[in-house]
C-alpha cells in the first residue's frame, strides 16, 4: 500500500470532468462513455456498482492507469492575452481485487484502490490570471474494502467502506511587488484524510436486461495544520506571517442509475445517469492561524451546484477475443457563471470514447480505451473580477490489465 | 493486428485534433485613428508627473506613453517625449517620493513615504531641450491649467515648458502641438486646475468657467479644440473625475486627534473660554478660520486635511489641538462644496464643446469612483486608499503606473468603439504599482 501511495504522489493528475471529479476508473467503462454500472462485467465494479461484485464470475485483479493529456487556453476579454496551462500529464490509476469466498458462491469481497477527486492545473509564468492562481495540485485516494452479497439469483448487494486519503497545494502571486518589480507569492499545502461508503443494488430483470443503483457517499476531507508559506518585500513580512492553515473541501455523493441491455450474445449497450450532489461546496474557506490586517482569513464563495451525467455507450463481440466499445456522454457542469475560476475552467460538455478489448489467455484480458473531449467557457469570476474564455481539450488513452482465476 | 489498427485509429485522432486548444484572435487595426503623430495635451498627469516629482519611471508610464506603446502594437508608432532621471525633480526642488523607512518626532520608525534623494536632479529645469530632442509628443505639462494651453511665452512662469518650448519667448504649448501637425491628439484638461488651487490654496480661487480663451475655462478649451480638430485630426478629450476622493484629501481624518484626559483637561482649560471643549479619545482637530472668534474653531464632519499637513507638527507641536492647522492643509465645507460645483460646470462645458468639434469623451470620472468605491482587476483591489490602495503614487493626487495603464484602456476603449478599432489593452498587472522595500 505504501508503495501506491508514492506513486501517486509522484504522478498527479489531470484537470478531468466535471468540476475536480475524475471519472476514469475501468477501461471497460470509459470505453463505452462511462456507463456501465449495470453491465457488470468485471472487477471495476467494485467501483461502479458493489452490488453487482457477486455477479462477477471469477476472481479477478485488474490494473489500471489513464495517463490524461489536458491542455486549457484563456483567453483574456479585449485583449489578446492568451495563457496556457503547462499542466503535467495526469495519471489516474485504480486497483480492484475481487475474491470469492469458498464454499460460499454468493459472497464476494473486494478491495477498490482508485482516484476519483484530483486536479492538477498549472499556468505558464505571469498569466494574467496569477492573483487568482498558479498552480493547484489536489490528489486523493481511496481505499474502499468491500463485500458483495447475491441475496437471489436475481438481485445483488454490496457495500463498502471507504477510507480516503488527500493532499492539497495551491500557489498565487500576491499582489505586492518588491524593488526588483517581483510580486509576493502565497504557497498552501497541506494533507487530511475523511470516510465515506459506496453502496449499490444490482437486479437481473430479464434475460436482456439488467438495472443498478449505487449511491458513493460524500468525504469530506479536512485539512488541519496545513502550511501557509508567504514570500513578500521584507518591509512587509510582519503583515504576512507563514504559519498554518486551516481548510476543507468536500468530495461531493454520486448517485448513478444504470442499464444495462443485451439483445443479444454480441451486442451489450449500456446507459448511466448520474448525479453529483456539489451543492455540499458553496465555500473555500482558509483559515490562517497568524491573522493580520493584511492577512485575514479567506472565504471564496463557489456555490457549486448539482450536476447530471448521461453515459451512452455499447459493446461489440467481433470475435472470441475482441471486443470493441463506443460510446458518448453528455455532463453539465456544477460551476456557475460568475463562479468560474482557473483551478477549474470546468464547462458543459460532451465526451467521446472508443475503447477495445483483447482476450490474451483464459486468464488475461487486456482493455484498452481512448477518451477525447473539449469544451468551452466564458466568464468573468466575481471575486477575482477575471474575465475572458477558457478552452481546454483533453486526451485520455488508458490502458488495463486483468488477471483471472 | 487488434494493437496495431489501435494505434492507427489513435495517431488519425491525434492527427484531426492538435493537443492544444486553438483561439481565433481578432486582428488588431487602428481604424480611423492615424497614430502617425499622435499629441497629448494635459497637466501633471498627463506629463508622468508622480510620486510628488516629474520622474523618469512617471514618464515612461503616463497614460498618453501608455496609448502610445499600445498604438505601438498595431503599427510602428514614434512617441517622443521630454525624459528626466530617475529621482526627478518637482518645483520645490525635491526627488521623487519611494517607500522607505522614516522616523517620525517620536523616535518611532516605520514604513513611509520618503523623498529617494537630499534634492532633486537639479540639471533639469533651467535648461532647454528642443533643440537636439524635440518636438515632444507629450505636451503634458506639470501644473499646467486649461487658461494657459494658448498663452505665447509660457515658459515663463512653468520651467517644465520652459524646458521644451520651440520658443522661449513667443512658445505657447498649442503652438508647439501644432507644429507637429496632429494627426491624432488626447486632451485631459480642466482637472489640473482645480487641483492647483485645492491642494494648496489658503483659499480656493478656481479659474471660471466661463470666460474667453484665457480667462474662462469654456473659451479656452473652445480655442483648443477648435485648433486641434481644425487640422482634420481625430482626437479624444477625458472627463474630470471627483478629485475630493484621491488619498491627498482623504487620508488624514477631520477627527484624527486622539487625546488622554491629561491632555484633554489642558486643552479644555486653554479653549473652554473660546467656547470650544476637548474629550478623552478622538477630537475633530482645531484649525485656523478668520470667520471664528479667535480665528480657530473644531473641523467639523466633511471638512478635509491635506497629506501635505506637516505631520510631525501634528504629533509633537500641537498642530491641530493647541496651535491650530492652518487654512492651507484644510479644505473648509465652503471650499468643498465650490470645487464640487466647478467639477460639474467643467464636465458640463467638456461635453458640449467636444460635441461641438466632434472630439469624443472618455470617462475617467467612471473609472476612479470605481477607485473610489474599490474595485477588483484581475484579482487585485485597487482603491483610493493612500499606499495600499495600489493605484496612486505616493503623493496622493496622480496615479502610479498600473493606475495610468487603466488610465490608458480607459482611453482604448472609447476608441476601439468610437474609431471602429480594436487596439489592444495594456495589461495592468504588467505594470508596476507601489514598491516596498
Amino acid at each position: 500500500m505504501q508503495k501506491l501511495f508514492l506513486l501517486l504522489l509522484v504522478f498527479p493528475f489531470q484537470i478531468f470532468s466535471q468540476g475536480y471529479q475524475v471519472n476514469l476508473q475501468g477501461q471497460v467503462s470509459q470505453g463505452m462513455g462511462g456507463a456501465g454500472s449495470a453491465l457488470m462485467q468485471d472487477a471495476s465494479s467494485l467501483f461502479f456498482n458493489p452490488g453487482g461484485s457477486s455477479f462477477v464470475h471469477s476472481n479477478e485483479i485488474s490494473l489500471n492507469v489513464t495517463p490524461t493529456f489536458g491542455n486549457t487556453a484563456f483567453l483574456e476579454n479585449n485583449t489578446n492575452n492568451l495563457a496556457r496551462t503547462t499542466s503535467p500529464v495526469g495519471t489516474p490509476f485504480s486497483l480492484y481485487a475481487l475474491y470469492q469466498v469458498k464454499d460460499s458462491s454468493k459472497l464476494k469481497l473486494g478491495l477498490a484502490v482508485y482516484t476519483p477527486f484530483g486536479s492538477t492545473v498549472e499556468w505558464e509564468d505571469e498569466w494574467v490570471g496569477r492573483f487568482a492562481l498558479t498552480r493547484l495540485k489536489l490528489l486523493s485516494i481511496f481505499v474502499q474494502p468491500t463485500i458483495s452479497y447475491r441475496l437471489t439469483d436475481k438481485i445483488g448487494i454490496g457495500a463498502g467502506f471507504v477510507y480516503s486519503y488527500g493532499k492539497v497545494n495551491l500557489q498565487k502571486d500576491i499582489p505586492v511587488q518588491s524593488t526588483d518589480g517581483e510580486y509576493g507569492t502565497a504557497e498552501l499545502d497541506g494533507s487530511g484524510s475523511g470516510f465515506g461508503f459506496n453502496v449499490g443494488l444490482f437486479f437481473d430483470l430479464t434475460k436482456h436486461v439488467d438495472f443498478s443503483i449505487t449511491y458513493r457517499s460524500k468525504v469530506e476531507m479536512n485539512v488541519k495544520m496545513g502550511d501557509a508559506t508567504f514570500i513578500v518585500p521584507n518591509s512587509l513580512e510582519e503583515k504576512f506571517p507563514s504559519g498554518k492553515f486551516t481548510s476543507s473541501l468536500p468530495l461531493p455523493a454520486v448517485f448513478t442509475f444504470g442499464l444495462a441491455i443485451k439483445p443479444n450474445e454480441k451486442l451489450s449497450i449500456a446507459l448511466d445517469a448520474n448525479y453529483t450532489d456539489w451543492t455540499p461546496y458553496d465555500t473555500l474557506a482558509f483559515d490562517y492561524e497568524n491573522n493580520t490586517e493584511s492577512l485575514e482569513d479567506t472565504k471564496s464563495a463557489r456555490k457549486y451546484v448539482g450536476s447530471v451525467a448521461l453515459r451512452l455507450g455499447a459493446q461489440y463481440r467481433i470475435t472470441e477475443k475482441i471486443k470493441a466499445r463506443a460510446g458518448f456522454a453528455y455532463a453539465n457542469s456544477p460551476v456557475q457563471n460568475n463562479y468560474v475560476t482557473p483551478e477549474t475552467p470546468d464547462a458543459n460538455r460532451f465526451n467521446f470514447t472508443l475503447g477495445l478489448g483483447y482476450k490474451l489467455s483464459d486468464n488475461f484480458i487486456i482493455d484498452a480505451s481512448l477518451l477525447f473531449t473539449q469544451f468551452t467557457r466564458e466568464a468573468t469570476n466575481l471575486e477575482t473580477g477575471l474575465s475572458g474564455t477558457y478552452k481546454t481539450r483533453v486526451y485520455s488513452p488508458g490502458i488495463q490489465l486483468t488477471y483471472k482465476f | 493486428m487488434t494493437l496495431n489498427r489501435l494505434y492507427i485509429i489513435t495517431i488519425i485522432l491525434f492527427t484531426l485534433f492538435s493537443c492544444k486548444p486553438k483561439f481565433e484572435i481578432k486582428d488588431t487595426s487602428l481604424g480611423s485613428v492615424d497614430a502617425t503623430s499622435y499629441v497629448a495635451i494635459g497637466g501633471s498627469s498627463t506629463a508622468g508627473y508622480s510620486d510628488g516629482a516629474l520622474n523618469l519611471n512617471g514618464q515612461e508610464n503616463s497614460y498618453a506613453s501608455i496609448i502610445a506603446k499600445q498604438f505601438n502594437e498595431v503599427s510602428p508608432t514614434v512617441f517622443n517625449q521630454p525624459l528626466v532621471s530617475t529621482i526627478g525633480i518637482n518645483l520645490d526642488g525635491n526627488s521623487r517620493l519611494i517607500m522607505g523607512y522614516k522616523t517620525d518626532c517620536n523616535g518611532e520608525t516605520s514604513l513611509s513615504p520618503v523623498r529617494e534623494a537630499a534634492s532633486g536632479d537639479n540639471t533639469i529645469l533651467g535648461s532647454n531641450i528642443y533643440t537636439g530632442s524635440g518636438p515632444f509628443n507629450n505636451m503634458g505639462v506639470p501644473e499646467l491649467s486649461t487658461l494657459e494651453v494658448t498663452t505665447s511665452g509660457f515658459g515663463v512662469s512653468n520651467p517644465y515648458y520652459s524646458r521644451i518650448t520651440s520658443d522661449g519667448i513667443n512658445g505657447s504649448i498649442l503652438g508647439d502641438a501644432l507644429l507637429q501637425s496632429p494627426t491624432f491628439f488626447s486632451v485631459r484638461l480642466g482637472e489640473q486646475d482645480i487641483l492647483n488651487s485645492a491642494t494648496k490654496g489658503t483659499t480656493v480661487i478656481l479659474p471660471l468657467t466661463s470666460g474667453p480663451d484665457g480667462v474662462g475655462f469654456d473659451g479656452s478649451l473652445d480655442a483648443i479644440l477648435s485648433a486641434l480638430s481644425g487640422t482634420g485630426a481625430n482626437g479624444v478629450i477625458a472627463d474630470i473625475p471627483y478629485i475630493l476622493d484621491y488619498p491627498f484629501f482623504t487620508t488624514i481624518p477631520y477627527d484624527g486627534l486622539e487625546i488622554d484626559a491629561a491632555q484633554a483637561t489642558t486643552l479644555n482649560q486653554v479653549f473652554n473660554p473660546l467656547g470650544i471643549s476637548f474629550q478623552v479619545g478622538k477630537n475633530p482637530f482645531t484649525i485656523e478660520d478668520p470667520s471664528s472668534p479667535f480665528n480657530v474653531r473644531k473641523m467639523v464632519p466633511g471638512e478635509l486635511v491635506l497629506l501635505s499637513v506637516p505631520l510631525d507638527s501634528v504629533k509633537c507641536m500641537g498642530m491641530g489641538s493647541v496651535n491650530a492647522i492652518p487654512d492651507k492643509y484644510i479644505l473648509t465645507l465652503e471650499e468643498i462644496d465650490s470645487i464640487k460645483v466647478r467639477i460639474d460646470e467643467y464636465n458640463a462645458a467638456i461635453g458640449q464643446i467636444a460635441s461641438d468639434y466632434g472630439v469624443t469623451v472618455v470617462g475617467l470620472g467612471q473609472l476612479y469612483d470605481g477607485f473610489n468605491s474599490g474595485t477588483t482587476y484581475n484579482g487585485i483591489t485597487l482603491s483610493t486608499e493612500f499606499v495600499s490602495g495600489g493605484a496612486f503614487s505616493l503623493d496622493g493626487i496622480n496615479l502610479n503606473p498600473r493606475g495610468q495603464s487603466m488610465v490608458a484602456n480607459k482611453f482604448i476603449e472609447l476608441m476601439n468603439s468610437s474609431f471602429n478599432a480594436n487596439i489592444p489593452f495594456a495589461d495592468p498587472i504588467k505594470y508596476s504599482g507601489i514598491i516596498f522595500p
